[in-house]
């Protein structure tokens, strides 16, 4: 069975589907009262994480060992004193590799990110993300300093990526000792007097392709962008069909390194889908050029998707809105089917296999 | 959303010789107070429907039988 674990503005919702992905059942609300930011399963072991956040309890990180019917909470989670800093939001939870038992990576805000070896229940803080020497080049987005993308390469277990808005993507390759800037390329316009910093760009979304691990996408405030070596160089590849560089999402073809799509908005100061449509627009080209895909999404319409809510996996791709709809499809986007319609506000859609 | 966490308990019996080690003592201590320790700032504690602000604070002294109460302040939209 598929699932889609879709975190709101107020609790998660569990949509699951047949194979066909076409007829959906919403269930929940789970974790009640709690934003959740990411959900997401622990193919490892079958459990399901929340980054969970409360404007009255804080930060959190919660674990379900019976897919939501219980959940217990994260016991320590915190930033070091000597810091100066305090946790904001939890935003991205990031299971280990397989054979890394009890491990998990957790990013959040202000630019933090933490590991846990034991489930979820203590949370180390990664000192060497947050006491980077380039730290006092990093700024807030909108939504806060938020470390958003964690990404394992699933060949090197010592090489990773994280992403933090505004503060550009690193690459560790010793296992989180130590973090290069990964920005090589990548513009930051709202810096006229800079364009191309080591640090500082507005990521919005990072990902590494699954089967080409070599082979990094992100949507960026400032473009859309390829990567073809580790992220050590970009690619910048709006144009040729983008309506516009600007977005948050980014979804990809695990069986094709060449395939991904964006859901393109207006821009920085007008916040929504373009050309009065909601519009996923893909490529087959790595990124020379894109497509339109419209069919079955509605028009007109004037919405907006988060970094966090979209996802992918091998039968389909997913997204939801921050006007609480979610959409499937199970052709690579070609064709989209409405699964759940007046949710909250959409936060993150995550897929899981459900069996 | 407190009594949530802990599986539906409501109320607690605690002994403790102030208001702020009887709240450390709970299994949501970590929602009530920040990670440095300090009572989150939209969690109100009343002492028998007396603000603890009137008080000392979480100093705020027991004596034995007192009902201590934990409100969200009204916030947000």
């Amino acid at each position: 069975m598929s699932a889609l674990l879709v975190g709101t503005r107020k609790g998660l919702f569990v949509l699951t589907s047949g194979d066909e992905r076409r007829d959906w059942e919403v269930s929940g609300p789970l974790l009640k009262g709690w934003e959740v930011f990411h959900a997401v399963p622990d193919p490892r072991d079958g459990s399901v994480y929340a980054a969970t956040n409360s404007f009255v309890y804080g930060a959190t990180v919660h674990r379900s060992e019976d897919r939501g019917e219980t959940w217990t909470r994260a016991e320590e989670l915190g930033l070091p004193e000597d810091t100066g800093l305090t946790l904001e939001k939890t935003w991205h939870v990031r299971p280990g590799r397989e054979g890394e038992d009890g491990r998990l990576w957790l990013g959040g805000a202000p630019g933090v990110l933490f590991r846990s070896d034991d489930h979820g229940r203590t949370w180390e803080t990664v000192t060497s993300l947050v006491g980077h020497e380039s730290r006092d080049k990093w700024n807030p987005g909108a939504g806060g300093m938020c470390c958003h993308s964690i990404q394992l390469d699933p060949d090197d277990p010592s090489r990773m990526y994280v992403a933090i808005s505004a503060a550009g993507t690193f690459r560790t390759e010793d296992g989180g000792e130590s973090w290069e800037p990964a920005n090589s390329g990548v513009a930051a316009d709202f810096f006229p007097d800079n364009p191309f910093p080591e640090v500082g760009q507005c990521v919005h979304k990072l990902l590494v392709h699954p089967a080409r691990p070599e082979r990094l996408w992100q949507q960026n405030h400032c473009g859309v962008y390829r990567s073809d070596d580790h992220g050590r160089n970009w690619e910048r590849l709006e144009g040729n069909g983008l309506p516009s560089g600007f977005g948050f999402p980014i979804m990809l073809d695990p069986s094709d390194p060449d395939t991904a799509l964006v859901i393109p908005e207006e821009g920085a100061e007008n916040r929504v889908t373009p050309d009065s449509r909601l519009g996923v627009y893909r490529t087959r080209d790595g990124g020379q050029s894109w497509e339109l895909l419209e069919s079955g999404l509605p028009e007109p319409a004037w919405v907006a998707v988060l970094r966090e809510a979209s996802s992918f996996d091998d039968g389909g791709v997913y997204f939801g809105t921050q006007s609480g709809s979610v959409f499937a499809s199970a052709d690579g986007g070609s064709s989209w089917v409405e699964a759940a319609t007046h949710l909250p506000p959409i936060l993150s859609v995550e897929a899981a296999d459900w069996r | 959303m407190l009594a949530a966490e802990v599986g539906g308990q409501r109320r607690f019996e605690v002994e403790a010789d102030t208001v702020g080690s009887a709240l450390r003592s709970l299994p949501v201590s970590n929602l009530v107070f920040d990670e440095r320790g300090r009572l989150r700032q939209l969690v109100n504690v009343y002492v028998d429907g007396v603000d603890v602000r009137e008080h000392d604070g979480m100093d705020t002294s027991l004596t034995g039988g007192e009902e201590i109460r934990l409100v969200a302040a009204i916030a947000g939209g």
